[in-house]
């Protein structure tokens, strides 16, 4: 990202540019206080330069990649830094424990009347405030710990996702929202983060701490213990039971509901023009207010759970206080037990309900949590359609000959698009698909280059079955324009780059000049450098499908797939493009589908596509000759006024 | 300045041309973000709070409540337990009296378990309900606000950035404004705690309260350091955000160039910046954290060792010291929270700015005071001198006139990227102009209300967006209340009726998430039916049929042909065979007119028009 500015590559933070601040010093934010600026940089100024990520994508999985998503099993990839934390875990609750034994050794031993021994007293707390520091140590360095813990661990779940989602087929993007999918991205992956930072060691730390005090307790006085945990637990234990099973049910409903919410909004967002121009803005919003209310209701069913656990728990906190009381008081007033080893119960007795309610909060952090899993889980279980063979082969530098083998597909198998279709594309030759819309043409080529697979049938390159052959290497020797470019945010360098990261400044001029984007180069104040993003009307949509083909030129692809790629262009640019094509093509395979006859004139082969399968094929000169179908489209093309390149 | 046109525009929305239809059963936010943007970030929030005053007062009361309660229990129990002190020393004949004050203790105990269970309950449901419904008013602000948003505000932002702000930057205000209260109540138990120790034992009190002012000390250091880190976090959580969005939307040029490496790399890079992010956060916290949680046990061993000399010295009893810690303690989970409230608040800052900066964007395109509606169109459009350049790029309309009249139909032609499509977006006041005027019927375009303008002018955009619900409902996304027979006859004027039966569901086929699996020529045709179901009386085809065969396009045509005959419409296009329906073309070229007339006549007259047709590039093979 070429946005500069010391924000750490912080790029695509920098949208809010416009009028404010320009988004050309890449600056994200409006109205930053320069003292907010200064705390920034000072932080910035600490970091260090992180080394670029050289990462290997396989499509297959590796076998750690595909193990089962669990906890445990991220943490185990850190284990120094979860021992670490263990450890300082532990040492935390037993330095936590120590205050109430000392109080009750300082009045058992220094306060009791006629007893009274001042240096007792003056040892314990010197030794209660010694433990308090040592506490403040211990928990700073477990910050850090857990701190980097939790944030290693987020960092391999984003590319753990990430990787899987770049694995998956076409078909699954289809199917699902763009909205769910970024939902899984960010917020379920986010919900994590609270909880492995803060909610997994309060968790343990609280939970120590009510085995450690249980342990005191019988250690000072096994009746009073006994009666205390008889009395206190088995409703406790009830309660949290039932809260467990409520709560968790009601989480995975929120998780459904905000991905819902989440895919209202991308979707809003993404056809807002359409939503302009159709007068559609009350309705939505109206919609949107369902939408998001249900997402309240969700929220609301878990708040009612968790207004019952919390109060609760305090009621039997102090119920649990007035009991120890009444059968304490008893043990104290005939004598079987001190007033010293009672007030120790009492302290101890509260901190053991302390911790439940933070457990309460950190409960609501670890169920959300755990149905981010179980989301991000079921993500991870999808299998790519389009899969490599384990064996699958590395396809040679290619020829380009494609053959197509009784070849049946459909994007539901129960309704084929093509039936049975053969044919053999000769290497270097150019062939045009041509015929009614909807016949299947696309649907060739996206099979052509595997972005589905034949339900029947079988697709040969240069004699290789395309379904043998690693995706990489396949797919590295194609290059597919589709009818909609699509841009990256970014200059448009590297947009044009995309396909060949280490293109020269030199092959991108000449790729400029090859597809006719120089006037549009010149015009722009910015040049090449100008910024643009995939919505963003910097561009018309002509220009867009010229910098896809600027893309695919520059990428030197052995096969190419033009998907209607010029639609939008004027004839001109149309006219440059073919020439482009003409030298780019020297000794290439290429499949081109095309509405504009001129195009498909120009190739060596035309053939005609309809009805699911292949209809004619020939010459353009042939096909005329034959007077079938290809004779009538071409005939009504000039009639429409359609302009012959033959001529 | 006018900080208010966003929501004048929603009021003023026009009833007679709005498409309705959903009435929500959720009822709309009842206050709005402080439109001064000088007010601190809680300030501007608050309004939306005190809408929900009711819900919130109740839950603040009644969790203070049930804090009151909370805390007189140590109060019982110190009573109680220097009554047992008393015990140890009697006789067995007084222990009966004993026994009936220690069963009277406890019973007291008892009820106030209850009454702090009951009065908590209550009071956290009312937390939850007005933390959801804040977080839910949130919500449709932000939605609201951004669906009057103009484009030229969706140009320069990417969705990505925006939905990033609308959702994790919502939660973190949410999760602050509902939970700070709550917190600053129950650190409010410090003041009552404060008193009561204050009663019991005056001199301790002073002394186990000696280091909160520590605490104020931290928080300061804390904020300062925290709010730009947060900051820092929530921006490159949004770069991560945006590299996902652009990665599905953009799969397939991904895949088709074999870059999942690359990609992949990328955003490993940027997770890794966050992971930074989030390190540096925890060495911040641990540096003031630990401090904030631990004041009370720091305060416990003061209140031991000087309570235990003022003990001695006959000053206070050892129920005294129990009371005391259970008082200090009371305060441990606050402070542990307090800790995790500068944090978030903090954290709650940074996105209420990230929010704010959304809300007070500005529509660009408004409606002025006394806008009138635009009925009975006849259909002149006027371009008067019209200069026009997006954002702050140069002009890309320098000096555009042209008319169309009434009931015409005109070509526009032009070269690539020479600003047809920018004339049909100016039409329909997707943007303003720089410079000049546009009249319909002589009315300049900026007097009419926006819905009564776009109801009247039809665009079909270039770029064929359709929703995920089923066909028939993109094709009645203008007008709802379409019945089946007015969508059926819009589907067979724009040729899409036979291939829409042969789907499985037919017209309730619900189209995938941006209309994949349909190809571009079908979803072409689906945008022009829902064009022309709304009928509208000038009509704009921004090159809505380029992915479409000629073939079915003349198909297309000759049902518009009819269909055109009483309206104005302007068709942007590059094949001859579209031109030919117009009666006459405007030539565009460097961002004005260089000629207009028909096809014929400037093919004869004008090289440049032959020159963007290709016609005399004619070359033989």
């Amino acid at each position: 990202m070429a946005w500069g500015g010391g924000w750490g590559g912080g790029g695509g933070g920098g949208m809010f540019g416009g009028p404010h601040t320009g988004s050309s010093n890449g600056l994200p934010f409006g109205g930053i206080p320069t003292e907010l600026m200064n705390g920034v940089n000072k932080i910035l100024a600490t970091e260090p330069e992180h080394p670029a990520s050289d990462l290997a994508f396989t499509q297959l999985p590796t076998p750690d990649e595909a193990r089962r998503l669990t906890l445990p099993l991220l943490l185990s990839r850190h284990q120094g830094l979860f021992v670490w934390g263990s450890l300082l875990t532990i040492l935390i609750a037993l330095f936590g424990q120590v205050g109430p034994a000392l109080v009750s050794i300082a009045i058992d031993h220094g306060m009791l009347a006629g007893h009274y021994h001042l240096d007792i007293v003056l040892w314990c707390a010197a030794a209660y405030l010694g433990s308090a520091v040592s506490t403040v140590v211990a928990q700073r360095i477990s910050a850090v710990v857990q701190g980097k813990l939790a944030s290693y661990i987020m960092r391999d779940l984003r590319i753990l996702v990430f990787t899987h989602l770049q694995r998956l087929s076409l078909d699954f993007f289809t199917e699902e929202k763009v909205g769910v999918l970024m939902s899984r991205m960010t917020s379920d992956i986010e919900n994590l983060q609270q909880l492995l930072q803060d909610g997994i060691t309060t968790f343990a730390q609280q939970g120590l701490t009510m085995i450690i005090i249980v342990a005191v307790m019988f250690s000072m006085n096994v009746t009073l213990a006994l009666w205390t945990l008889v009395l206190v637990v088995p409703i406790l234990t009830l309660l949290t039971i039932w809260f467990h099973r409520r709560s968790e049910a009601g989480y995975v409903r929120s998780r459904d509901a905000i991905a819902g919410v989440l895919s209202d909004l991308s979707e809003s967002l993404y056809g807002i023009r359409v939503v302009t121009a159709n007068n559609r803005q009350r309705f939505n919003i109206n919609n949107h207010r369902n939408v998001v209310g249900n997402y309240r209701d969700t929220n609301m069913y878990t708040g009612r759970i968790n207004a019952t656990y919390g109060p609760a728990t305090i009621a039997i906190g102090i119920l649990g206080q007035g009991l120890l009381l009444g059968i304490g008081g008893s043990m104290v007033i005939s004598h079987h037990m001190s007033v010293g080893v009672l007030i120790a119960f009492f302290l101890y007795l509260n901190r053991f309900f302390g911790p439940i309610q933070l457990l309460v909060q950190q409960y609501n952090l670890l169920q959300q949590g755990r149905s981010s899993i179980i989301k991000l889980r079921e993500l991870l279980a999808m299998h790519p359609s389009v899969n490599e063979k384990p064996q699958a082969e590395t396809l040679p530098r290619l020829d380009g000959r494609f053959e197509f083998r009784n070849v049946t597909f459909g994007y539901d198998p129960a309704r084929p698009v093509l039936t049975d279709v053969n044919l053999t594309i000769e290497p270097g030759q150019s062939i045009a698909f041509v015929g009614p819309t909807g016949a299947g043409k696309s649907t060739l080529a996206k099979l052509a280059t595997r972005f589905y697979d034949p339900t029947d049938g079988a697709i040969f390159l240069d004699g290789h079955d395309l379904r043998d052959v690693t995706l990489h290497s396949l797919r590295s020797q194609l290059g597919v324009v589709p009818q909609e470019p699509f841009l990256f945010a970014g200059t448009l360098r590297s947009n044009l780059r995309f396909g060949r990261p280490e293109a020269t400044d030199e092959e991108i001029d000449e790729a400029v000049d090859l597809v006719g984007l120089r006037d549009l180069v010149t015009r722009l104040p910015r040049g090449l450098d100008t910024v643009v993003h995939e919505r963003g009307q910097t561009l018309s949509a002509g220009e867009r499908q010229l910098l896809a083909l600027g893309r695919a030129f520059l990428a030197r692809p052995r096969v190419l797939v033009l998907d209607e790629a010029t639609s939008s262009l004027d004839l001109q640019s149309e006219t440059v493009i073919e020439r482009a094509l003409d030298r780019i093509l020297e000794g290439r395979t290429a499949i081109l589908i095309a509405h504009r006859l001129t195009t498909a004139q120009r190739a060596d082969r035309i053939v005609v596509v309809d009805h699911g399968g292949i209809v004619e094929a020939g010459s353009h000169r042939e096909l005329v000759a034959l007077g079938g179908k290809y004779a009538g489209m071409y005939q009504s093309w000039i009639d429409a006024g359609g302009r012959d390149s033959a001529i | 300045m006018d900080a208010a046109s966003t929501y004048d525009m929603e009021n003023r929305a026009n009833q007679r041309f709005e498409t309705v239809g959903v009435q929500s059963r959720f009822r709309t936010p009842r206050a709005r973000i402080a439109a001064d943007t000088s007010l601190t970030w809680w300030r501007r929030i608050l309004p939306v709070v005190i809408s929900h005053r009711a819900t919130f007062a109740g839950a603040i009361s009644l969790s203070f409540l049930s804090l009151i309660v909370q805390t007189v229990v140590p109060n019982v129990l110190r009573g109680a337990l220097d009554n047992l002190s008393l015990a140890t020393r009697s006789s067995a004949a007084v222990a009966a009296a004993h026994h009936s004050v220690l069963r009277h203790d406890v019973i007291t105990i008892i009820v106030l378990g209850l009454i702090a269970g009951a009065t908590g309950y209550v009071g956290r449901r009312f937390m939850f309900a007005t933390a959801y419904n804040l977080e839910s008013d949130l919500r449709n602000l932000i939605y609201e606000h951004m669906t009057w948003l103009s484009f030229s505000f969706y140009d320069r932002v990417q969705s990505g950035q925006l939905i990033s702000r609308a959702n994790s930057d919502i939660r973190s205000v949410q999760m602050y404004a509902t939970f700070a209260p709550q917190i600053i109540v129950q650190s409010f138990i410090g003041v009552v705690a404060f008193g009561f120790m204050m009663s019991i034992n005056a001199v301790l009190a002073v002394v186990a309260m000696l280091v909160m002012p520590l605490l104020y000390l931290v928080g300061i250091k804390m904020r300062r350091m925290m709010f730009p880190i947060s900051w820092m976090i929530q921006s490159r959580l949004a770069d991560v955000a945006t590299i996902v969005d652009e990665n599905i939307n953009g799969v397939r040029v991904v895949k088709s160039f074999a870059q999942e490496e690359s990609e992949v790399n990328r955003l490993a890079d940027a997770a890794e910046r966050v992971a930074w992010g989030y390190i540096k956060d925890a060495q911040f916290r641990g540096q003031y954290a630990p401090w904030v949680q631990n004041l009370p046990q720091l305060g416990l061993s003061l209140v031991l060792g000087v309570g235990g000399w003022l003990v001695i010295g006959g000053h206070a009893s050892t129920g005294t010291i129990l009371a005391f810690n259970a008082y200090l303690l009371m305060l441990q989970a606050p402070f542990m929270m307090l800790g995790q409230l500068v944090m978030m608040g903090q954290r709650a800052k940074a996105s209420a700015e990230r929010i704010f900066e959304i809300l007070d964007e500005r529509p660009t395109i408004t409606e002025r005071n006394g806008a009138f509606d635009l009925v009975d169109v006849r259909g002149t459009v006027e371009f008067d001198h019209v200069r026009f350049g997006y954002g702050d790029n140069p002009d890309i309309l320098v000096d555009f006139s042209a008319t169309l009249n009434a009931g015409e139909t005109v070509a526009l032609v032009g070269r690539t990227g020479c600003g047809k499509s920018t004339v049909a977006r100016l039409l329909p006041r997707f943007y303003d102009v720089r410079e000049g005027d546009i009249r319909i019927d002589g009315h300049a375009i900026t007097d009419l209300t926006l819905t009564s303008l776009r109801h009247q002018v039809g665009v079909v955009l270039d770029e064929p967006f359709l929703f995920s619900v089923s066909i028939r409902d993109n094709i009645a996304y203008g007008k709802m209340d379409a019945t089946d027979a007015e969508v059926e006859a819009a589907a067979i004027a724009a040729n899409a009726h036979e291939f829409i039966v042969k789907l499985p569901d037919g017209y309730n086929t619900v189209v995938g998430e941006r209309g994949y699996t349909l190809s571009g020529g079908q979803r072409q045709r689906i945008a022009i039916a829902r064009t022309l179901l709304v009928n509208p009386p000038i009509l704009i085809l921004d090159d809505a049929t380029s992915a479409i065969d000629v073939h079915v396009e003349s198909e297309i045509y000759a049902a518009l042909r009819t269909l055109l005959a009483h309206r104005t419409t302007l068709v942007i296009a590059h094949r001859v065979s579209t031109i030919a329906l117009a009666s006459r073309v405007i030539l565009l070229d460097e961002g004005r007119v260089i000629a207009t007339g028909t096809h014929e006549e400037l093919l004869a007259t004008t090289p440049l028009y032959a020159e963007v047709l290709a016609q005399t590039t004619v070359e033989a093979q």
